[in-house]
Formats: C-alpha cells, sequence, structure tokens
C-alpha cells in the first residue's frame, strides 16, 4: 500500500479526536478524544518508518515514547479529574466554570 | 547514522543527573521530615541549586560539544539558559517558602517538582532533536500540571489543573501530528538534516508545510500565544500564586528557549515562509493580551493578559530572526532575562502582600503605599519595566527587540509594538493609582484571615506565623530587593549580559557574528 494511503487514515484518525475534543462535555471523554489524535500520530509514524529506510527505527522509537508519555499524561489527568469530582460531584467541563474572562 | 561512542563526553551531562538526584533527594527526605521541619526542603533545594550553578559555570563554561549522536548539545546557548533556569528556580523556591508554609499542603513534593521541572528546561535549552525537545517538554509540563492543581481543596486549582491539564494534552497531540508529518515527508528529526533538507527542497510537498504548521500551533498553545491563549487566564488565576509567577516566567522563557533554537537551527532556510505568519501572530497575539488586560479585575488575571501581550512582543523576535544579525536572537534572550526580573518583582510584592491579606482583586491593592511603601514602590518598579519605561529592563530589551524588528524591515509590526507598550502604560498606571493615590479600605478588611482562599489550610504552627500577618517577612524581602536590583541592573547597563548573549547567539546561528 502507498504511504499516502496511511497518511489519509491518520489524518481522518486525528480529525476524529479533535473533533470528540470540541464536541465532549465528559472530562474523560475528552481525554479519549485526545488518545485518539495521539493514535493517528503513532499510525502515521510507524508507516513512514516501515516505507523509508528499513534498518534505522526511528519512527518506531518515536512512537515508543509517544505511548509512553501518553500513558503517564492519562494517568495525571484522570487523578486531577478525579480530584475535581470529589470536590464539585461532576467532571463535565462547561460546569467547572468558576473563573472566566 | 555514524557510530558514535555514547559514554566518551558524559561528564558534561553531569550537572542534569545532579539535579535529577537532587529532585528525588528531596522527595527521600521528605519522607523522613516531621511535619514541621519542612522548610528544610526549600533550604536543601536552593542550596543543591547554586552549587549546581557553580558546577556548571565551572565545568561547562566554553565547551562546544555534542552528545548522544547530535541529541543534545552542550554549548554557550545551553550554558546560558542553564545559569538561568537554575537562578530562576532559586528565585521560585525563595518567593514559595512562606505561602507553601501557609496554604500548601506537602511541600516535599512541591519543592521536588520544581526542581524537575528546572531539569527538563534545561534539557529543553539543550535539545537539538525533535523527539527529545518534545520529551523535555512534556517533562516540564507535567511538573506544572499538578503545581497549578497544588492546592487539591481549591476548587480554583482543581479547575485551573484540569483546563491545563486538558489543553496541554490537546496541544501535545497537535504538536506531536506534526512532527508526525515532518517525519514521515522528510524522514529526519535531527535540527541540522532538517535545516539541511529544507535548504535543498525548493518544491517541498504540502504535506511538509501541514507539519511545519501544525508544529507551529502546539507550540503557539504551549507559549499562550493568540488565538491559543484562552487557557492561560484561566490557569494563571486558579494556581497557586508562586506557581502563577513560575508559570509566567518559567515555562515561557522554557518554550522560548526550545523555539529559539528550532527556529534557528532547523526552519531557518524557510524563512520567508513563516516569517510573515509568525509576525501576524505576535501583532494579534499583543493587540489582543493589551487590549482585554484593560477590563480585568483580578490581579492574577491581569498579569496573566500581560503576559501573553509579552508573548506577542518576544514572537517579534522570533519573526525577526536572521542568518547574519544577532540582534533578534540577543534580543528576544535579553526580553527573557530582563521580563524575568521584572515580572518577578511584580509577582514577589503580590505573594508578599497574599499572605498579609489572602485578597488578590486589583482594588484590594488601594492604599498599599501607605502601609508597605517598599512593597507598592517594587511593584510599581515593575509594572514601569513591564510597560517600557526607560531606566527600567522593559526599556532596554524592547528597545533591542524593536531595533531587529525595524532592520529585517518589519516596520509595521515595530510601530505596532510600540503602540501596544503605550496601551499596556494604561492598565499598569490603573494599578499603580490604587496602590498610591486611592485611600485604603478600613482595616477590617486588612486582618481576614489569610486562609480564606483555602477552605481546609495546613495546621499552622504558632506566633511567629501570625506576625508574618502584618509585614512581609525578611525572606521574601529580600527576593524583593534582589528583583528590583536585577530590573535596574537589565535596565541601564546590560553589556555583561549582551556579551554572554552574543557567544549564545554564535552557537545557533553560525553567521551571525557580530
Amino acid at each position: 500500500m502507498p504511504l499516502e494511503a496511511f497518511q489519509v487514515l491518520s489524518a481522518a484518525l486525528f480529525c476524529i479526536g479533535l473533533y470528540g475534543v470540541l464536541a465532549r462535555r465528559s472530562a474523560v471523554l475528552i481525554l479519549m478524544s485526545i488518545e485518539l489524535m495521539l493514535n493517528a500520530v503513532n499510525i502515521n509514524l510507524i508507516a513512514a518508518a516501515a516505507h523509508m529506510d528499513q534498518t534505522a527505527f526511528t519512527g518506531q522509537i518515536i512512537a515508543i515514547f509517544v505511548i509512553t508519555v501518553a500513558a503517564a499524561e492519562v494517568g495525571l489527568a484522570l487523578a486531577i479529574i478525579l480530584r475535581i469530582f470529589r470536590n464539585r460531584s461532576t467532571v463535565n467541563v462547561d460546569e467547572v466554570d468558576l473563573m472566566k474572562w | 547514522m555514524p557510530e558514535t561512542n555514547l559514554t566518551s563526553n558524559l561528564h558534561l551531562l553531569l550537572p542534569e543527573f545532579l539535579l535529577a538526584t537532587l529532585a528525588f533527594a528531596v522527595f527521600a527526605i521528605d519522607l523522613l521530615l516531621p511535619a514541621n521541619r519542612k522548610k528544610l526542603l526549600a533550604w536543601v533545594s536552593v542550596a543543591g541549586l547554586i552549587g549546581l550553578l557553580a558546577l556548571a559555570l565551572a565545568l561547562l563554561w566554553g565547551e562546544n560539544e555534542e552528545m548522544y549522536g547530535g541529541l543534545i548539545k552542550v554549548d554557550s546557548y545551553a550554558l546560558f539558559f542553564k545559569s538561568f533556569f537554575i537562578l530562576l528556580g532559586i528565585f521560585i523556591i525563595l518567593s514559595s517558602v512562606d505561602y507553601v508554609g501557609k496554604h500548601l499542603s506537602h511541600p516535599g513534593e512541591y519543592y521536588g517538582l520544581i526542581l524537575f521541572s528546572v531539569l527538563a528546561m534545561n534539557v529543553m535549552a539543550a535539545s537539538r532533536e525533535i523527539l527529545t525537545a518534545y520529551v523535555a517538554l512534556e517533562l516540564m509540563s507535567f511538573s506544572f500540571y499538578i503545581m497549578v492543581s497544588y492546592a487539591r481543596y481549591n476548587p480554583r486549582s482543581n479547575e485551573a489543573g484540569i483546563k491545563y491539564v486538558l489543553i496541554g494534552a490537546f496541544s501535545s497531540a497537535i504538536l506531536l501530528f506534526g512532527i508526525s508529518m515532518l517525519y514521515s515527508t522528510i524522514g529526519v528529526t535531527h535540527f541540522a538534516d532538517i535545516s539541511a533538507t529544507l535548504a535543498n527542497a525548493g518544491d517541498a510537498s504540502p504535506a511538509l508545510w501541514v507539519g511545519l504548521a501544525l508544529i507551529l500551533v502546539g507550540l503557539g498553545f504551549k507559549v499562550a500565544a493568540v488565538p491559543f491563549h484562552m487557557w492561560a487566564p484561566d490557569v494563571y488565576q486558579g494556581a497557586p500564586l508562586p506557581v502563577t509567577a513560575y508559570l509566567a516566567v518559567g515555562s515561557k522563557a522554557a518554550a522560548f528557549a526550545l523555539m529559539l533554537r528550532l527556529f534557528a537551527e532547523a526552519f531557518m532556510p524557510s524563512i520567508d515562509d513563516w516569517q510573515i505568519i509568525v509576525a501576524i501572530i505576535a501583532a494579534i497575539t499583543m493587540t489582543v493580551g493589551n487590549l482585554v488586560a484593560i477590563a480585568q479585575h483580578n490581579i492574577k488575571r491581569l498579569l496573566a493578559y500581560s503576559s501573553i501581550g509579552q508573548v506577542g512582543f518576544l514572537l517579534v523576535g522570533i519573526a525577526a530572526l536572521s542568518e547574519t544579525s544577532p540582534l533578534a536572537s540577543n534580543g528576544v534572550m535579553l526580553h527573557i532575562v530582563g521580563y524575568s526580573f521584572t515580572n518577578l518583582a511584580v509577582f514577589v510584592g503580590i505573594i508578599a502582600f497574599f499572605n498579609m491579606t489572602g485578597k488578590e482583586e486589583i482594588a484590594d491593592f488601594s492604599g498599599l503605599a501607605d502601609r508597605h511603601p517598599f512593597l507598592a514602590a517594587a511593584m510599581a518598579i515593575g509594572m514601569f519595566s513591564l510597560a517600557g519605561l526607560p531606566f527600567f529592563a522593559g526599556f532596554t530589551t524592547k528597545f533591542y527587540l524593536f531595533t531587529a524588528a525595524a532592520n529585517e524591515g518589519l516596520l509595521w509590526l515595530a510601530g505596532l509594538a510600540i503602540v501596544n507598550s503605550l496601551i499596556s502604560l494604561y492598565y499598569y498606571q490603573v494599578e499603580i493609582r490604587h496602590m498610591y493615590i486611592q485611600p485604603a479600605p478600613d482595616m477590617e478588611g486588612k486582618l481576614e484571615p489569610a486562609s480564606a482562599h483555602n477552605p481546609h489550610p495546613p495546621p499552622v504552627g504558632g506566633g511567629a506565623e501570625d506576625a508574618s500577618r502584618h509585614s512581609p517577612t525578611p525572606l521574601i524581602i529580600g527576593v524583593l530587593i534582589l528583583m528590583v536590583l536585577g530590573t535596574f541592573f537589565v535596565g541601564v547597563y546590560p553589556f555583561p549580559i549582551v556579551e554572554a548573549l552574543d557567544a549564545a547567539t554564535s552557537a545557533i546561528l553560525p553567521g551571525a557574528g557580530s
């Protein structure tokens, strides 16, 4: 398959995630949408690495780092969401609005 | 990639290794200390950072070497920012001590996280490869996510934390997608290789431009450039005050250290394509930041919008980068230094005021000059400097930046920046008018418990704490004096710093001999 096919797939997945971030109200679902965007990144990286120099592993290495960092990010975000839920009994971002300009 | 001996010059990274060790040591000592001795952690951190600063200057002066096959470069640019970030960490810790004792629980993790973020900033300034820079950026962001939501029982701090972590993760995803597009079109991640590819690629594919644009958007979120700034005011207002100060100064300085190297070393060959985009973002950023700041009632939100305006000025410097002149790069770095002293002078004043009164609305500062003349004077000096009046740091650094922009033919941008400085003078004057001309509110309000901010304060120990409600502690006054002196130093006699900046610029822009 040509590289372009993978790029289109990853761009589509990225846009679905982007839509989710903008349209969802629950912080947990926003987090899941961000995960979709990060998976689009990984598809793009690994497909590109497979199509280019087969002896260099830059793309795969970046993908592994992305997965690791994303896992840490989710852990941190869920901890903060849990804190909000204990204090406010909601995780909907449009109800968390003490501060406005 | 050529085989390189990965361990040959590992000693050059000694400051980073020791800084990580220090951070873990602070975490460990925290477990052993009884609850009323936690202040010791701050002194351990400060002593460690001072030692590291001396070690870094002694060990790395004049070094210019690549490590790990070019992932990291130990040069005068990295050394300049390393010393800057370590000093910044020292000042932030010193100005946090009183606040942390009064308003936050778990001080051990707090100081440890500051140390980790300093480590991340050092690596950001030194990295010459996109993945390395990204991982360092994330380490810094993670430390900030935790610090912003550190007041666990304060709903505003929680709210700031969730907004920051969601926007931060979102912007990382955009930045990473940009990186993946860049990698999938040109297949390299080292700054030098990207530069070489861009120089040869006359007809680069649209996918490459999408990648570069998304990287710019991702970095725009990180530095809070308009239109990617909407998280900043909420996060600044909700975060604990010393963290807000650190966020306004440290995270911006580090992101610009990364951006400056990225744009100078990697994207320079295609400057004709991105210069106008960065210039337009700079223009919108400073105009929106300064105009919206006028309408603010909360001092932290005011400073958030003012710092968005300052990001606009720094972006002017990025847009004016040139392969042959060191002026713009020097200007960006000098503005970072001057802005840090200035902004910290204002923030430390606010921290001292908040420690006494627990208030942070602009109207609460009324009559401050009568009660605490030094505090009011220091904050007024900081605000005049932020507005760019002569003799203060803000004037000199903006002069460098705007001259660089004018030299590069961006006269309209320089003119707009000067107009924006005038606008910013207005809202700083409003705050200064409150401190100096408005009469003080009745003294009842002044004695309201400082813990009103926080429904579940940590246990407060004894009479020494009560005294600090009426006057600022010597420690915070000391930090404030240092910041004011720094503001004057950069404003009146910046030449020693400019010499260091020339060396730093020649490390990232070899063609720009001065």
